[in-house]
């Protein structure tokens, strides 16, 4: 797969004909955004290929914007004809939406960038072996993922799930403020679930991960570590409802960062829906907390050199020793705020606008090793799977109650697995509650963690 | 959440707006696809059988029969073309997105194997092509024959979902219109509101499928989704945050009575608004009662996909259940495709295999699982017609349609009044999720209450529930007769999404898992009368 010229041409054409469309009347400024994917994924199962696809697609999604009014479309068809009439239907109908001031097609003076014909900045976001490594390649890959769970241990009873999935993709971007270039970016990763029985102990356990470089794939890593998971569970049993304190693994630790980024969007802040409002200079977390947003970590797996309007990307320290420091910005959330973007701008694809979202985030860690992070715990739980997170916390509120699983913490040692207990607090309170924070950092795809561990949570169980 | 391949557990709808994801398409461009795909005639009659073809039939059967060539036991092509139209008031600004999508998917099926590729022209050199290089990925060296010659007879039904009206006749201006009023409704529904969102998203795709088999189908689906969601700020600075939604195979019509996009609007104000009020909910295991309707969607994470025949091939917490007892008796499951407009509603799943109703469990006994073609084989079972995909770029996978527990024989109203302590869950919003291997799920509580002494009280907040399927299954101990059906926006999100429907009456559980940061409950004799 390569760059295509054509495909920046299309979004030139896009942007072009917008203006042309608009002729005689309120100028029209406009943005458009390509993305070019190749993409295979393979299920096994029983050490046999279940499923394999293959992936090749392009898609066009552009903004256009006149006086004060923005609308998006997007397309597959990357006819002229299918993108010019579009782009004509969007000029049309923007009239009849609302206007806002701060809507803006990034220019200089916003950070967006222009690339040469060779495109960005490389930051190592891209890899070309991962495409070109043959399918029947990937497939042995695959099955050796898998593999090396089944044959982990006799007490693996199956896999429920075992799939590999790859991307490359190439994003162009052209608007009408003289900015256009191209950046490419490659993915390979995977998932896994198995089975472990014992008796009549039935326990399942997962693991996930994706890396930049086809090199830093590690089939057997992630099929071991998922077995590891699933065995390690047996003979899980609930504890009573009580209150004690919580060390968490670096796996749940990024999905509850994530969540807590979200609530630094500034969008989120500027439209009344984060408590994260006017809290900037203020303590919000515990002294060792200290949260970053990095877009140029080099080779992080979603580090690129601009973000999804062409401004380019920063290093964001959004919380640092427990204070809060700024926001995620946009383009158009900067304009609202009197800020500068901090190329926050991020899509899911050619057919999504965007909003405010992070690229790599994590949790800088500390210096206490994970071990020590256990020995200082009389009676305790250790946090390491939970269930439907989203539906756990509220976004709003910060309240939680996570359907979890795990281990007992009994005088400084992991000692019995637990299953059926609810663990229960309050987003913003577990910020300061902070206790320890481990020197193992761990990336999960676009998030990193180190364990760490939090003074008091409520345990909700069914355990006497 | 930014996760760029996030290989997530079966999982359903996130919360808010993050769950209806705008997708986006001018009305220009559905007026095109809609004049081009025989939609426009008639009182808008789009429906299973109309008349015209996307890709010509000869051009079907020609890849089809690429497909086999190399030796396949099944394939088939899927043609699919769709149009997205969606208008969003967010911060009191109304906008509206455009999304236009094609696309041709082709699938291989060799030894239980599945191959699968997609492109996104309707030139047939570029179809066959796609079905060379499928077929080449099947291909059993033994058996490299000639393209074989493949004739195909079309299929029809009698389930056809009418569109009335059809997005593309109603302008942009009066959609911004309709929006401006929905808009003023939510954001005057109380002082303390800080922020409301209302969405709704219009697709029309129009589908046609060939398979090996010989069968051949069309069909035009036309799916209304709404959504609206509140922000409310308490004097104590607290913040809260509801919503509702709706969703059917429709037009805009359908959405009258209590399905009325008003009430949508003003449910999910009344629901901030009550949050305010609410106190921590407590933890522990107890009663817990949930209300008709939406709630069904308890049983689409607790049992529901534990059934999916993909799933129990590979050793479900449903695997080799058949005839024996996963429910309590009086407990009966049904996953029906053919209610008409529900979400999960279609003359045909995305093989051709024709819709049913399909009673999973009868009684509190095991009778069936949800099968496609590749897994029902695998289990030597029939295909139930769930076999569904999200669009062309999809194999498809057995998927629920409209899930929900049938009604039963104990008055509603007796249910609560003989709960002496526990908690009433009136709408179970948040979502959730399910292990399926241990057959641990959780859902998130949306609306809840707090039961004492048979009455329902204060309403409560974060809480969730959470607890192993066949045996929450076999602790229901009350199945009300109040049965409604609830036609959702929800999209379940099994590797890919789809739309389904839920339903169920009103139901007690005797003892589950409920998570809170209120007040441990040790009480577990708390159902008694």
């Amino acid at each position: 797969m390569n760059f295509k010229k054509e495909y920046l041409d299309i979004a030139r054409f896009a942007v072009e004909r917008a203006k042309k469309a608009g002729a005689g009347g309120a100028a029209v400024a406009a943005e458009a955004y390509v993305n070019d994917t190749e993409s295979i994924q393979v299920t096994v199962n029983a050490r046999a290929v279940e499923q394999m696809s293959a992936v090749k697609e392009a898609g066009i999604g552009v903004r256009v914007l006149r006086d004060g009014k923005m609308a998006f479309g997007s397309t597959n068809d990357l006819s002229k004809e299918a993108v010019g009439g579009m782009v004509d239907g969007l000029v049309k109908k923007v009239v009849y939406h609302t206007a806002d001031e701060f809507n803006v097609i990034p220019g200089k003076e916003d950070g967006a960038l222009a690339s040469d014909a060779a495109g960005y900045e490389d930051l190592g976001s891209f890899d070309p072996r991962v495409a070109e490594v043959p399918v029947q390649e990937k497939v042995r890959t695959a099955l050796r993922m898998e593999a090396a769970g089944l044959d982990y241990s006799p007490k693996i009873a199956g896999s429920m799930m075992a799939v590999y999935q790859d991307g490359t993709l190439y994003n162009y971007i052209a608007n009408s403020n003289g900015i256009d270039g191209w950046f490419r970016q490659s993915g390979c990763g995977a998932g896994i679930e198995f089975t472990a029985a014992e008796g009549e102990s039935r326990e399942s356990g997962s693991f996930t991960k994706g890396v930049v470089k086809w090199a830093d794939f590690d089939p057997e890593e992630i099929g071991r570590k998922g077995a590891e998971n699933a065995v390690a569970m047996l003979g899980a049993k609930p504890i009573a409802s009580a209150e004690m304190p919580m060390v968490v693994s670096p796996e749940i630790g990024t999905q509850l960062w994530a969540f807590v980024a979200a609530m630094l969007s500034a969008e989120e802040v500027q439209k009344g829906r984060s408590l994260f409002a006017e809290k900037v200079g203020a303590e919000v977390a515990a002294k060792n907390f200290t949260l970053i947003d990095d877009g140029r970590l080099k080779g992080g797996f979603s580090t690129a050199p601009v973000d999804g309007e062409g401004v380019a990307t920063q290093t964001t320290p959004l919380i640092v020793d427990g204070v809060l420091m700024t926001y995620l910005y946009d383009c158009y959330c900067a304009r609202k705020g009197k800020a500068k973007s901090t190329g926050n701008r991020s899509r899911g694809g050619y057919g999504s606008a965007g909003g405010v979202g992070t690229t790599n985030l994590y949790l800088k860690p500390g210096e206490v090793a994970p071990d020590a992070i256990f020995a200082g715990i009389d009676r305790g739980f250790y946090l390491t799977v939970v269930l439907g997170l989203f539906a756990a916390i509220d976004a709003a509120s910060g309240d939680f109650s996570i359907p979890s699983a795990g281990f007992m913490i009994e005088k400084g040692q992991k000692t019995f697995p637990v299953r059926g207990v609810t663990v229960g607090g309050n987003l913003f309170e577990l910020l300061k509650a902070v206790d320890k924070v481990g020197s193992d950092l761990t990336w999960f795809q676009s998030l990193g963690s180190p364990t760490f561990s939090v003074k008091s949570v409520k345990i909700g169980g069914a355990g006497k | 959440m930014s996760k760029k391949k996030s290989m997530s557990r079966r999982s359903f709808i996130g919360k808010g707006a993050a769950g209806l994801s705008s997708v986006a398409f001018s009305s220009a461009l559905m007026e095109m696809l809609l004049s081009s795909t025989g939609c426009k005639s008639g009182p808008g009659g789009a429906a299973a059988g109309a008349s015209d073809l996307i890709l010509p039939e000869d051009v079907l059967a020609k890849a089809v029969s690429h497909l086999m060539g190399r030796g396949a036991d099944f394939g088939d092509v899927y043609v699919e073309r769709a149009a997205v139209d969606s208008v969003m008031s967010d911060d009191r600004k109304i906008n509206t997105t455009t999304t236009i999508e094609k696309g041709v998917g082709l699938r291989a099926v060799k030894g239980g194997r599945t191959f699968y590729a997609y492109t996104d022209s309707f030139e047939p050199e570029r179809v066959y092509e796609t079905a060379r290089y499928v077929a080449d990925a099947a291909e059993d060296p033994a058996s490299s024959t000639g393209p074989a010659v493949i004739t195909l007879a079309p299929l029809t039904s009698g389930l056809s979902f009418p569109i009335k009206p059809l997005p593309s006749e109603i302008g942009v201006d009066q959609k911004i219109e309709l929006f401006k009023a929905l808009m003023d409704r939510a954001w005057s529904a109380d002082a303390r509101i800080v922020q409301a969102i209302q969405f709704m998203r219009e697709i029309i795709r129009q589908v046609n499928i060939a398979t090996s088999s010989g069968k051949i189908v069309r069909q035009t689906l036309g799916l209304t989704e709404i959504m609206a969601q509140t922000y409310i700020k308490g004097a104590d600075g607290q913040l809260q945050a509801a919503w509702d939604q709706r969703g059917a195979y429709a037009g805009r019509d359908f959405f009258t009575g209590e399905n009325a996009f008003e009430k949508v609007v003003d449910a999910a104000a009344a629901k901030a608004v009550k949050l305010l009020e609410a106190v921590d909910s407590p933890r522990g295991v107890f009663p817990v009662v949930f209300g008709p309707g939406m709630n069904g969607v308890l049983f689409h994470e607790s049992c529901g996909h534990g059934m999916e025949a993909d799933l129990v091939f590979k050793g479900s917490n449903y695997k080799d259940q058949l005839g024996k007892q996963t429910a309590a008796k009086g407990v009966t499951l049904i996953d029906d495709g053919t209610i008409e407009s529900f979400p999960g509603s279609y003359a045909f799943d995305d093989e051709g295999t024709p819709s049913e109703r399909t009673v999973l469990i009868e009684d509190g006994i095991q009778r069936n699982y949800l099968c496609d073609i590749i897994y029902g084989e695998k289990l030597k079972m029939k295909s139930t017609g769930n076999g569904r995909r999200q669009s062309f770029r999809h194999p498809p996978i057995p998927r629920m349609r409209n899930t929900f527990i049938d009604k039963g024989t104990t008055p509603a109203a007796d249910i609560v009044a003989g709960t002496k302590r526990g908690i009433y869950v009136a709408d179970v919003s948040g979502g959730g999720q399910v292990d399926v291997i241990t057959g641990n799920f959780m859902m998130g509580v949306g609306e809840g209450y707090l039961i004492e002494n048979g009455k329902i009280t204060k309403p409560i907040k974060g809480a969730t529930v959470s607890g192993m399927g066949i045996e929450a299954m076999k602790s229901i101990d009350m199945v009300g007769d109040d049965l409604k059906l609830f036609p959702s926006a929800g999209r379940c999100g099994k590797m890919q999404t789809a739309p389904v429907g839920f339903g169920m009456p009103t139901i007690r559980v005797r003892g589950i898992l409920v998570g809170g940061k209120g007040e441990a409950w040790t009480d577990i004799e708390g159902g008694s009368k």
